[in-house]
């Protein structure tokens, strides 16, 4: 089964033909580069590039598969969560493709679509499928979820961020250390020169709870640069390692603690947040399952995955996605 | 057989209609307030089965382009762009400004269709027969009533989304001048949509699918950096005529 897949949540134009719920045929990604200007998304801009880049790239996404519209079995697009002007693009022009060419539109939630990245390949051979049931890290700018997987799209949401999201957290702590944007990479770079025991810094989660709240943590990082400031040349390398250890501590804590206490098989990544490589190993030193993360162009926000997910969402029943779309649309 | 779709999800009223060159088959306008999303595709596939045009009759799509609400318009432009990519459909795009005038043409009077913008401001432009032709005669205005009418010093016939506090601020602002439709016939329905997108595509080149954008108007809040052009009004021999009806 073919399915053109398209994801329209935020700030990338992406469209993807998927096979069977695993194998990439075509995953055209276009991220918008209005926003590096402003520093940040602004809804409006960013649905109104969302409507420029739809056809073009859902043209250049059929061309790169090698297929018609014809040979496709199924349009899918997310429906939520995600920026309601944006979303509102991509799930509309997918209903108008799936009622003019005869086929069924199936509304995908975006939270289950960075799960069902785990799935995907785009190489020769084909890797196993992950193992069920899971836990699931979901970490992005927009995303700081803890997923339970029970089986095929049944899902449990363990825990997720009460303020910002993992990645917003590192963007805002880069630019008060003067690094570059996307804050993740820029962090990670600067941490591997520096004392992740340099500074005490408040923990990232909430006692008895699966929720993160990295505000807090944040705040005490400007408090601890600025007082650092009045004393000469800030240690960059000390404070982004600090930091960094401080949100990956507070991630694989509640990642394991959820692994020992639903006895999982495996453990997913997924988000662009997923690339760092100090939050994989600080999860794999703490769970003795296997740890599975997508490459990252499939960690990051793409059409691939809502393909995936589609596939997965034809095949098992789970809960049905609203006619229109959502912008706080749950998981389960 | 071939026929026109027509959708229009401007403002917090949609419509959709089906033309078949000769006659509006069927029509559907509602108040969907911001269930545009909810509420499209299900009145679409009502439509179709109701006046019994399966889709693969459908070979011409228009859309109403705006001024109106950006993420309403986006509603029925998306839609249109992907029924016209899955179906091989020319598709159009017209402005739901010159929608609203266009069926008060043969008043002969100066027509302001008025739409609402939020924060008490409205869309605007101004209509007007000239040479025995009918088209809009001033770029597309977003502004407070009174700014509007400032423009205006003839008698003008206002239609659109009007409520009772804009009609009386639009007789306290011109007296006598200011005319108004009635209600019903002040109303934006897609079968007038379908007539001008008919003719539209039947005398010009068809518009690349990528082409069609929203007539905007405003830039975004918060530091856009979109350079959306204020809308000239079109030169006379592009302007809106009166489409020629099958004699
Ligand atoms: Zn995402």
């Amino acid at each position: 089964m073919r399915i053109l897949a398209i994801e329209t949540s935020c700030d990338e134009t992406a469209v993807a033909v998927v096979e069977d719920g695993r194998r990439i045929r075509a995953n055209v990604i276009a991220t918008q580069l209005a926003h590096q200007a402003t520093g940040g998304i602004i809804p409006e801009v960013a649905a109104r590039e969302h409507l420029r880049s739809i056809d073009p790239i859902t043209d250049k996404a059929l061309r790169d598969a090698g297929v018609e519209l014809k040979a496709v079995d199924a349009v899918a697009a997310t429906v939520g969560p995600g920026l309601v002007g944006c979303l509102l693009v991509g799930a509309n022009y997918g209903r108008g493709l799936a009622l003019a060419a005869g086929l069924p539109f199936i509304g995908v939630n975006h939270l289950e679509g960075h799960v069902y990245a785990n799935w995907l390949y785009d190489t020769e051979d084909v890797p196993p499928e992950p193992e069920l049931p899971a836990v699931v890290l979901v970490v992005s700018g927009a995303h700081s979820d803890l997923v339970l997987m029970e089986a095929h799209r049944r899902f449990r949401l363990l825990g997720r961020t009460i303020d910002d999201a993992a990645g917003e957290a590192f963007d805002k702590v880069a630019r008060l250390l003067g690094l570059g944007f996307p804050g993740g990479p820029e962090i990670e770079r600067a941490a591997k020169d520096g004392n992740p025991s340099a500074y005490p810094l408040p923990k990232a989660w909430l006692a008895d709870r699966y929720d993160f709240s990295f505000s807090g943590l944040k705040t005490a990082t400007l408090r601890l640069v600025r007082s650092l400031e009045e004393k000469g040349p800030v240690p960059v390398g000390d404070v982004a390692a600090s930091f960094q250890k401080a949100v990956v501590d507070a991630l694989a804590e509640k990642t394991a603690r959820a692994v020992a206490e639903h006895g999982v098989r495996s453990v997913m990544l997924g988000g662009g947040v997923a690339a760092n490589t100090a939050l994989r190993a600080e999860i794999q030193r703490r769970v003795a399952v296997p740890l599975r993360v997508p490459p990252l162009r499939l960690c990051t926000d793409n059409g691939a995955m809502v393909g995936a997910a589609a596939f997965y969402s034809l095949r098992h029943r789970g809960p049905e996605m609203p006619a229109g779309v959502r912008s706080n649309l749950p998981l389960a | 057989m071939s026929a026109l779709l027509a959708l229009d999800t401007s403002t917090e009223w949609a419509s959709v209609a089906i033309y078949d060159g000769t006659a509006v088959l069927g029509e559907e306008t509602w108040h969907a307030q911001r269930r545009h999303a909810e509420e499209l595709f299900p009145t679409i596939e009502r439509i179709l089965s109701h006046t019994r045009v399966p889709m693969a009759s459908i070979t011409k799509i228009a859309v109403a382009t705006g001024p109106g609400s950006f993420t309403g318009l986006r509603v029925a432009i998306a839609a249109a762009q992907g029924l016209a990519r899955g179906s091989g459909a020319t598709l159009v795009g017209v402005s739901t400004l010159d929608v609203l005038a266009y069926p008060h043409a043969s008043s002969k009077l100066r027509t302001c269709p008025l739409l609402p913008a939020g924060r008490g401001e409205f869309y605007a432009a101004l209509y007007q027969e000239r040479n025995r032709k009918w088209a809009r005669r001033s770029p597309f205005i977003v502004g407070p009533l009174l700014d509007i009418c400032r423009q205006i010093g003839t008698h003008t016939l206002f239609v659109g989304e009007i409520d009772a506090e804009a009609e009386s601020t639009l007789r306290d602002l011109l007296g006598p001048l200011a005319l108004f439709a009635a209600p019903a016939s002040r109303m934006r329905r897609a079968g007038y949509l379908a007539e001008l997108g008919w003719t539209e595509i039947a005398e010009r080149k068809q518009q690349p699918l990528g082409a069609l954008e929203p007539i905007y108007v405003r830039q975004p809040a918060a530091g856009g950096t979109f350079a959306q052009p204020f809308a000239a009004p079109p030169a006379d021999d592009q302007a809106l005529g009166l489409p020629k009806r099958p004699s």
